[in-house]
């Protein structure tokens, strides 16, 4: 409980903290702005002229419903990527700033330090999720409103969608601090991480949809597997035609944040500290 | 578990890297009301050795332990021992006393432990600066501070003297002594034997990784020709050489031609000079100091490995 105090304490005596939550706040007013004109775009969209099929996905995606879930889980395609790289310099700057070695002076039971920091990095996540959450809470009525649709808060699938949201923000926090200790560089594991998750995410998107259908169901099924794509899905409303569901996106994430952190502490616990 | 005694017994400590063995079979022990010097030109394994004592280096072999307890195993571990190994270990962008205040917190320790120990060290004006705005002076008593937070009964410094002005180290030999009087143990490491020779009470002096001489600091001078150094000047250098060494005397030159000459006293090399008809210009008996004897017992282990 001390080495979690501690570890919050390290992240509040720095200016990174406050640094990520402008970042957050910007690039979630700008994934608010266009998940606006995307809902203004979806809520009456022609589906004439399309198969079947895709009729039918677009048809539940314009749901009312739907639409509300996207606007109320606005922010978390930046957000989770900020707490991961908060979370992840968490570990990082232990040897950016050689403060490992008091780190692991003051607590030589290597694990408990790593289970701190996941702690902390939970916390955080989940702070960030929260303020996410009340802004959109605001902000979302008034977009639906504004759209002739009412605000949808007394739809479980909103309130489902918000909360596994947050389950997405604690679990990237976790991914965060694992992959911080597989790569050792401040620099590299924010460049790195950074890259994985934009490029990976749209260059998923786009093989996917190049390729995918020539495998068929099973293999777009296959998306779920790419981090971004599967916290996407925990979020989506309703159980949308032709996608995994939702419980497949969160046992994904979970598994990553496992491996990461164990690998993590496995790592941490070998390591000399020089 | 709690150290029982000051005392620490380092034993066959050994460091393999793939293609260097850093410190090899080491072992000594370290008294408590004392201050121990641990010596050792650069590159000889004392920062090696203290990492693997502090458990953050993993030793090939051997073990160290503090009152009958390894470091790892002890509850609390910085209420028993207080390390400084590296003074730039803080972040740069965080105050002084909130580095200090996250290892309190850490150690289960009130703030007012932070504020306390930053007193001691003479920080509180720079309390509130960041860490990336002090001098390696400053930096340095920042560590010292960290290290005396949980009031430990052992403290191990790793080179605290470097960055220091003079007024620093004097501030450092007086702060270490008076820890030593209170019946703690202090294991300083150092390649600066000057200061070393006015501060410590015992001397552990290794050389690639190796044990090299143990022991108080007067009986390490004394086990190099009777605690005696003495300078000749004769116009015949090579020949005097020559036979005080046949003498088993043990013979240096000096910079300005002079001989340095321990294991033989000045009757005895005046003899020698004598007998062989040597003519004599200066023979002096000199004090030994440290950094000679330190020279000639890690003469040729020094090389860069």
């Amino acid at each position: 409980m001390k080495l979690l105090r501690a570890e919050l304490l390290k992240i509040w005596t720095t200016s990174t903290w406050w640094v990520f939550g402008i970042v957050t706040l910007v690039l979630w007013a700008l994934t608010t702005g266009i998940n606006w004109l995307t809902a203004s775009a979806t809520l009456d969209v022609d589906t004439t002229g399309m198969d079947a099929e895709t009729a039918e996905q677009v048809r539940v995606a314009g749901e009312a419903v739907n639409v509300a879930t996207n606007l109320y889980t606005s922010g978390q395609f930046f957000g989770v990527l900020m707490v991961m790289l908060l979370t992840a310099i968490l570990s990082t700057s232990e040897y950016f700033h050689q403060t490992a070695t008091t780190t692991f002076l003051l607590t030589p039971r290597r694990e408990t330090v790593v289970l701190a920091k996941l702690g902390a990095g939970v916390v955080f996540g989940l702070l960030f999720w929260v303020i996410t959450t009340v802004l959109n809470l605001i902000v979302t009525p008034l977009i639906l409103s504004s759209l002739d649709v009412g605000a949808q808060l007394g739809e479980g699938a909103v309130w489902r969608a918000i909360l596994l949201n947050g389950l997405a923000y604690g679990i990237w926090a976790i991914l965060g601090v694992g992959a911080g200790i597989l790569i050792r560089s401040q620099l590299a594991a924010t460049i790195t991480l950074s890259l994985i998750y934009v490029i990976g995410f749209l260059g998923a998107a786009i093989i996917f949809q190049l390729i995918g259908d020539r495998f068929g169901d099973w293999f777009q099924n296959l998306q779920v597997l790419i981090p971004g794509l599967a916290s996407q899905l925990m979020v989506s409303g309703t159980e949308l035609p032709g996608n995994p569901p939702r419980w497949v996106g969160a046992a994904v994430l979970i598994v990553y944040a496992l491996v990461a952190g164990i690998v993590g502490t496995i790592i941490t616990k070998k390591r000399d500290i020089t | 578990m709690t150290a029982r005694s000051g005392e620490i017994v380092v034993s066959h400590l050994t460091k393999q890297y793939k293609q260097l063995r850093a410190v090899d079979d080491l072992s000594f022990t370290v008294q408590p009301g004392r201050v121990t010097g641990f010596l050792g030109p650069n590159g000889a394994g004392k920062t090696t050795t203290l990492r693997m004592m502090l458990g953050l280096v993993t030793p090939s072999s051997g073990n160290a332990l503090f009152g009958g307890v390894a470091y790892k195993d002890l509850d609390e571990p910085i209420k028993h021992v207080g390390a400084l190994l590296e003074a730039s270990g803080a972040h740069k962008g965080r105050t002084g006393r909130n580095h200090l205040r996250v290892i309190a917190t850490a150690a289960g320790l009130p703030a007012s432990a932070a504020d306390e120990a930053l007193a001691r060290v003479g920080l509180t004006p720079a309390a509130k600066r960041k860490f990336k705005g002090y001098s390696l002076g400053m930096k340095q008593r920042l560590g010292i501070a960290a290290a005396l937070l949980g009031n430990p009964q052992v403290l191990i410094l790793d080179e605290p003297a470097n960055g220091l002005d003079p007024e620093g180290i004097r501030w450092m030999r007086d702060l270490l002594k008076a820890l030593a009087v209170q019946g703690r143990t202090v294991l300083v490491s150092s390649h600066l034997l000057a200061e070393m020779q006015q501060l410590a009470d015992d001397v552990v002096i290794i050389a690639a990784g190796k044990l090299i001489r143990q022991g108080p600091v007067g009986e390490v001078l004394g086990s190099m020709g009777g605690g005696a150094v003495v300078r000749v000047r004769t116009p015949r250098p090579a020949d005097l050489a020559a036979a005080l060494t046949a003498a088993t005397g043990h013979v240096t030159t000096l910079p300005d031609e002079a001989l340095s000459v321990t294991g033989l006293d000045p009757a005895r090399i005046g003899h020698i000079a004598f007998t062989s008809g040597i003519e004599l210009h200066e023979l002096t008996g000199e004090k030994a100091d440290l950094e000679q004897v330190f020279l000639q017992l890690t003469a040729g282990k020094a090389d860069i490995r």
